[in-house]
């Protein structure tokens, strides 16, 4: 078993346990926010870690696996980010607001920004 | 009296299904003498094509491929022609909101990727599991990401009917090409190449990036005529 072998399968062991967690928060979180929290932090990092480990596995059979890897790893630290802060973005401008437990009442402070951006648009 | 109902329906019709599948022998094979072995054997040693679905959905059947593309281009120009009053006022795209620059930005850098993408899924149908269909509907996602990202975003209805039009007249001509060189329409007239390189396989390579680049025309202009639908 190489170097590379046993690099390859640290980063699938991490990116396993990191989706794991990723579907755990969904599974367990009360409100959309927190889910899309949850669910892209975590499978941001799985997925990147679970593509390098793929590609640390083959690197000595065939090195372009390691470049296709770094590309794809690329395109999620982009595309995964982006999607989940249009999808949250989305939400809000729907009016489903995030649950708030705390009493203070500026936690949520662009929700008047918000209701108000609606208004005059309607006007 | 009605559960007792369900239960005779269900054993019924439980009945019948074990009856179906207890006489089919999974595992086995059940048709000794159909045409799978002559594509498995043909595939490799005279089409020099790594992709056995590729070859049998553009070689052998390559004539049902061209009618599915045909169905297609049908169910487009329908929904144009349903659409096509709607379409004066332009302008008008049914989004609630703008998106925000994050987004706007991020689309900037993915879409090249994107159309990337596509490109090889459907370069590469003949060596790799995609091919036309999945390479265009990709290519026409990105085309959804820019016209949602920015409103200004406009796809010329010309150019898409011509590259259209045009990926359609290459697969027929290369398909009547074989009329002159084999005898049957389809018929492979270009070198095969050697097995698992990207210049093998004849015409399928061809043949599926023409299907590629009709598909992702056909999809981003009925993507684009459903945006522009005003209520």
């Amino acid at each position: 078993m190489s170097i590379f072998e046993i690099i390859g399968a640290v980063f699938l062991l991490i990116g396993s346990i990191f989706l794991f967690l990723g579907g755990l928060g969904i599974f367990r979180m009360p409100d959309v926010y927190n889910r899309l929290q949850a669910g892209t932090k975590a499978t941001t990092l799985g997925g990147m870690s679970l593509i390098l480990g793929v590609g640390f596995l083959m690197v000595e059979t065939n090195w372009a696996w390691m470049v296709k890897a770094i590309i794809i790893v690329i395109f999620i630290a982009f595309s995964n980010p982006i999607s989940s802060h249009a999808l949250a973005r989305a939400m809000y401008k729907r009016k489903r607001y995030p649950i708030i437990t705390s009493k203070d009442e500026n936690m949520d402070a662009y929700r008047e920004v918000n209701e108000n951006e609606k208004k005059e648009e309607d006007a | 009296m009605r559960k007792f109902l369900v239960i005779l329906i269900l054993a019924v019709l439980g009945f019948y299904l074990f009856e179906a599948f207890s006489g089919l022998g999974l595992g086995f094979p059940r048709f000794e003498h159909g045409v799978k072995d002559y594509y498995l054997d043909k595939t490799v040693s005279e089409l020099h094509v790594a992709n056995t679905v590729t070859s049998i959905v553009v070689s052998f059947r390559g004539f049902d491929t061209l009618g599915e593309v045909t169905v297609l281009f049908l169910a487009v120009s329908a929904l144009g022609s349903v659409l096509y009053k709607r379409r004066h006022d332009v302008g008008s795209r049914s989004i609630l909101f703008a998106s925000s620059g994050i987004v706007r930005s991020g689309s900037k850098l993915l879409f090249p990727a994107i159309i990337l993408l596509g490109v090889y899924i459907f370069i590469h149908g003949h060596l790799t599991p995609g091919g036309g269909f999945q390479g265009g509907a990709i290519i026409a996602t990105g085309f959804l990401l820019m016209l949602l990202a920015y409103e200004n975003f406009r796809v010329s209805h010309h150019v898409l009917s011509y590259v259209e039009s045009l990926a359609g007249i290459i697969f027929v001509v290369i398909g009547l090409l074989g009329f002159i060189d084999g005898g049957t329409f389809l018929q492979n007239f270009l070198p095969s190449g050697i097995l698992n390189e990207l210049f093998s396989g004849g015409v399928i390579g061809i043949i599926y990036v023409m299907v590629g680049f009709k598909v992702a025309a056909e999809l981003t202009g009925l993507i684009y005529s459903v945006l522009h639908e005003k209520d």
